[in-house]
């Protein structure tokens, strides 16, 4: 079988899987939190609304109906794309999640290519001169910002280049005297599409500081990840190959241990993303970025079961996907993967 | 020679010590440049700070808003946003009088006190530049009670909502209220533009307003809220050039916005107490403004009066006896939470601030003694606090060192925390011995702190069966204590007032519950900002802020 073929049955094989993992995990979340104590008529009425009030509202919302009807409701308006309404605010949970996933993504997006650049940079500066110096700060730097607790990096951070030095704003997205930029949500691509220069400011202003804080946290795992793999390579026949054909030394780490050291760094460059997408609730609560984590936080201490529920969809669909990509992608890159 | 793993790198890269040291000029090189770029940066956006409109303030809060339709509000954020868009019936004033605002004049109420007719103003223009009349306010009245959150407010009370002519409604109310202006002071009930709200009348509008108020909207996110003066406010125009209105997520955030000057004034929200305290020296430095509006929400514990141990009224009083709450509000709260013996907000008619005894060791222990502890036998009594909120767990901690320090042969508090959410679902199945969290009534009355608290339904004996009182978690009523909670609701005056006191005293005699200390709202600004001002529903008023030497 040719390895485009090869390939395309892998795909299809992968995004068959796609339904059945995000039917387990919508089953799972549903039942959760149906079993998780709390009430969501305590979260919007508070604990000493009437009864009558209660049962109107529980009415209202339907939750008084049989668990298996309300299951099927669910899993037949997930499949018709319905992601259902808000118990809380009575939004549409698609628009919900429209309203944060740009800027989530966004963040992530900025912070990976920070945490990439400074990562691979430090991987690679210790390269050159094994357990010296540069190297074994690099391992340390590896090894101390992934240990770093993100809540705390973030505040120490935030209180001293935001409230001590009051240099970049402490929190949010966008300025408060300016209008946000309309279009897709994702701020630095509209104010660049709008031209406007005030805007892209205003939103690199409130990007610094939590993008860097994540990246900062994610910069080690490209660090040990880079190191790891670039040693192996330069350990490797094909470089010594290379070597004693008379390579400069430059050339064989960046044109042939590096490019085969980075396939695997792809790999956890796709985790990450995955992770990133809905995993960085502690930078997002203490920037106060209106992101999907922080609104999976506030869904699920209101008890909005819709929407903790379409939220958790969404992001399970968006892993699964971004995973099949970076495994076709590494796939596409070496030609030595089998499928 | 000896291989370490490393060697098979190490080897050739020592075969090529000139390479080696261009790779380590090349690191060098770009590791300085990186090191450059990253600390210009910061520096180079902090320079390009976005130049602010003239006059406009920026206040920050920690509410996150979902919608701005009145029907949805029911937080205490919402209501201070809907106070700067909206106007209520009537207000209250921080000293307690009550002055109709939309309405001209007091419910004139009917001989059987059944039907109120209100007075319409005239002359008030929706944002969309819709009339105000009655026909609005009964349309506005009528979907709140449709769709309200806090329906229940209207729908327990009113039976119709009618218009009784081009400036006038009438409410026909299930029985009489005599708090029904202060009800309608409520900012939940503020009227909405028919026009505007035509295909929303049994749905909410969460990302408009169209109300009456003194702001209209020009901008919504959940984070953020854009308010500019409405031109055509029918009373005092604001002395601002509009208001953007912030939400930070957490106190760090906003205790630095402020001290960053980011933003102009802070509302307390969930503010810590190390950040209140932090404030408040700034403020008697001199650095900042601080105001302290009227406190009307509550910390209480509620007791499970049906079950043992807490069956006993003589435990239950021990239990208050042995709590020092001048001490515990100083180590928890700094001294920023006032100590409170009363369930009511000591502002309102009907308060009684020496209605629960005061801490008193000696007189517990002779309860405790009474009760056959302390001689060999402790009472083990399990306390629950909210482990999402701060404060709680501190005071529960406190409140144990407190007990075993004073009375430790007789009483050992074991506190465990349970996040809030669970804790008030968990509190009507009689599974909480004690726990402590808090009230805030929806529009400032006395009747808005002892129904919810005190209220029952079914009652046999001391035990309430069905009603507010179980839902609260103490599970506890007396025979006639309902019929006064009743009739608190009709009657006026001095004797309302006498007898709000009564219920109190009762309460506190069967002690249900444990009041702690009360949370006053604080806000702070900018020295430039004019000074701050709560109204009596303890609301920031917008209008009257402006940046000092600015028109």
């Amino acid at each position: 079988m040719s390895r485009r073929r090869e390939l395309i049955r892998y795909l299809g094989a992968r995004m068959a899987l796609v339904p059945l993992m995000l039917w387990l995990i919508a089953s799972l979340v549903f039942l959760l939190l149906r079993v998780a104590p709390g009430d969501p008529i305590d979260a919007l009425l508070g604990p000493r609304a009437p009864e009558a009030a209660r049962i109107a509202l529980r009415h209202q919302l339907g939750l008084d109906r049989p668990l298996i009807n309300q299951y099927g409701s669910f899993l037949g308006d997930l499949v018709q794309g319905n992601l259902g309404i808000s118990q809380h605010s009575q939004e549409p949970v698609r628009a919900i999640i429209g309203a944060s996933l740009p800027a989530s993504v966004e963040l992530g997006m900025v912070a990976l290519l920070l945490a990439a650049v400074l990562g691979l940079a430090v991987g690679l500066s210790g390269i050159a001169r094994p357990e010296g110096r540069l190297d074994l700060a690099g391992r340390l730097f590896g090894i101390s910002t992934y240990a770093l607790p993100p809540f705390w990096a973030a505040m120490v951070v935030q209180l001293v280049f935001a409230v001590g030095l009051g240099w970049l704003p402490v929190g949010g997205r966008f300025p408060p005297t300016l209008l946000e930029p309309q279009g897709s949500g994702f701020f630095l691509f509209d104010s660049l599409r709008a031209g406007n220069w005030a805007q892209l400011q205003g939103t690199l202003r409130h990007l610094v500081l939590p993008a860097s804080t994540l990246a900062l946290l994610l910069s080690g795992i490209f660090t040990n990840a880079l190191r790891l793999n670039l040693r192996r390579a330069l350990d490797s026949d094909y470089v010594e190959a290379a070597r004693s054909r008379g390579l400069s030394e430059r050339r064989v780490v960046l044109r042939h241990a590096l490019p085969n050291a980075l396939l695997p760094v792809l790999t956890i460059t796709g985790i990450t993303v995955a992770s990133l997408i809905g995993g960085a609730l502690l930078i997002e609560v203490t920037y106060s970025w209106p992101g999907i984590a922080a609104r999976l936080q506030e869904a699920i201490a209101q008890r909005d079961y819709p929407l903790v529920q379409g939220i958790v969809v969404v992001v399970a669909a968006l892993v699964v996907l971004v995973t099949v990509a970076v495994d076709l992608l590494v796939a596409l890159l070496d030609p030595r993967i089998r499928f | 020679m000896a291989l370490s793993p490393l060697t098979p790198l190490t080897l050739p890269l020592a075969r090529l010590p000139r390479l080696r040291s261009r790779l380590v000029g090349l690191a060098t090189l770009r590791r300085w440049a990186a090191a450059m770029a990253l600390m210009a940066l910061p520096a180079l956006l902090a320079g390009c700070q976005p130049a602010r409109p003239s006059g406009l303030l920026i206040i920050a809060s920690s509410s996150r808003i979902d919608s701005l339709d009145p029907t949805q509000a029911s937080r205490s954020g919402i209501m201070q946003t809907l106070s700067a868009l909206g106007d209520p019936l009537y207000v209250i004033a921080a000293d307690g009088t009550i002055t109709p605002r939309l309405a001209t004049a007091l419910p004139q109420l009917s001989a059987d006190g059944l039907r109120a007719r209100i007075p319409l103003r005239q002359g008030v223009s929706f944002h969309d530049g819709t009339r105000f009349d009655a026909a609005a306010m009964a349309f506005s009245l009528q979907r709140f009670m449709a769709i309200g959150t806090l329906s229940y407010q209207l729908t327990d009370r009113v039976r119709a909502v009618r218009v009784s002519g081009p400036y006038a409604i009438e409410l026909e109310l299930l029985r009489p209220f005599s708090p029904l202006p202060r009800l309608l002071s409520s900012i939940f009930l503020t009227p909405v533009s028919p026009r505007a709200y035509r295909n929303h009348a049994r749905s909410p509008l969460n990302d408009r307003f169209v109300g009456t108020g003194p702001y209209q909207l020009s901008f919504f996110s959940r984070q953020q809220q854009r308010l500019t003066p409405y031109p055509h406010y029918w009373g005092a125009k604001p002395a601002n050039s509009g208001l953007a209105l912030v939400s930070l997520s957490n106190s760090t955030a906003l205790y630095g916005a402020l001290r960053s000057g980011e933003v102009d004034v802070l509302l307390s929200g969930n503010l810590e107490i190390d950040h209140q305290q932090a404030l408040h020296r700034e403020a008697e430095a001199g650095r900042l403004r601080e105001t302290v509006g009227p406190a009307l929400e509550i910390s209480l514990l509620s007791l499970l009066t049906d079950q043992p141990p807490l069956q006993n009224p003589s435990l239950r009083r021990a239990v208050a006896l042995s709590l020092d709450r001048a001490t515990i509000s100083q180590r928890v709260s700094l001294g920023l939470r006032p100590p409170l013996q009363e369930l009511v907000p000591p502002s309102l008619p009907g308060s009684d601030p020496k209605a629960w005894p005061a801490y008193n060791p000696t007189e517990a222990r002779r309860l405790f003694r009474q009760a056959g502890y302390c001689q060999g036998r402790r009472l083990e009594l399990p306390v629950t606090f909210r482990s999402d909120v701060p404060t709680d767990r501190l005071f529960a901690l406190t409140w144990q060192s407190q007990v075993r320090r004073d009375l430790a042969p007789c009483l050992a508090l074991a506190v465990s925390g349970m996040e809030s959410t669970t804790a008030y679902s968990q509190l009507d199945k009689g599974s909480l011995t004690m726990l402590l969290y808090d009230w805030a009534g929806d529009y400032p009355d006395a009747e808005n702190f002892l129904t919810p608290l005190l209220g029952c339904s079914a009652s046999r004996g001391q035990r309430c069966l069905k009603g507010n009182s179980v839902a609260s978690g103490s599970f506890w009523s007396e025979p006639g204590l309902e019929a006064q909670l009743q009739d608190s609701s009709i009657q006026t005056g001095p004797a309302r007032e006498a007898l709000l006191r009564t219920i109190q005293r009762r309460a506190a005699a069967a002690t249900p519950y444990i009041p702690l200390w009360l949370t006053r709202p604080v806000a702070w600004s900018r020295r430039q900002v004019s000074p701050l001002r709560f109204d009596g529903s303890g609301r920031v008023v917008f209008g009257e802020l402006h940046l000092e030497g600015q028109p």
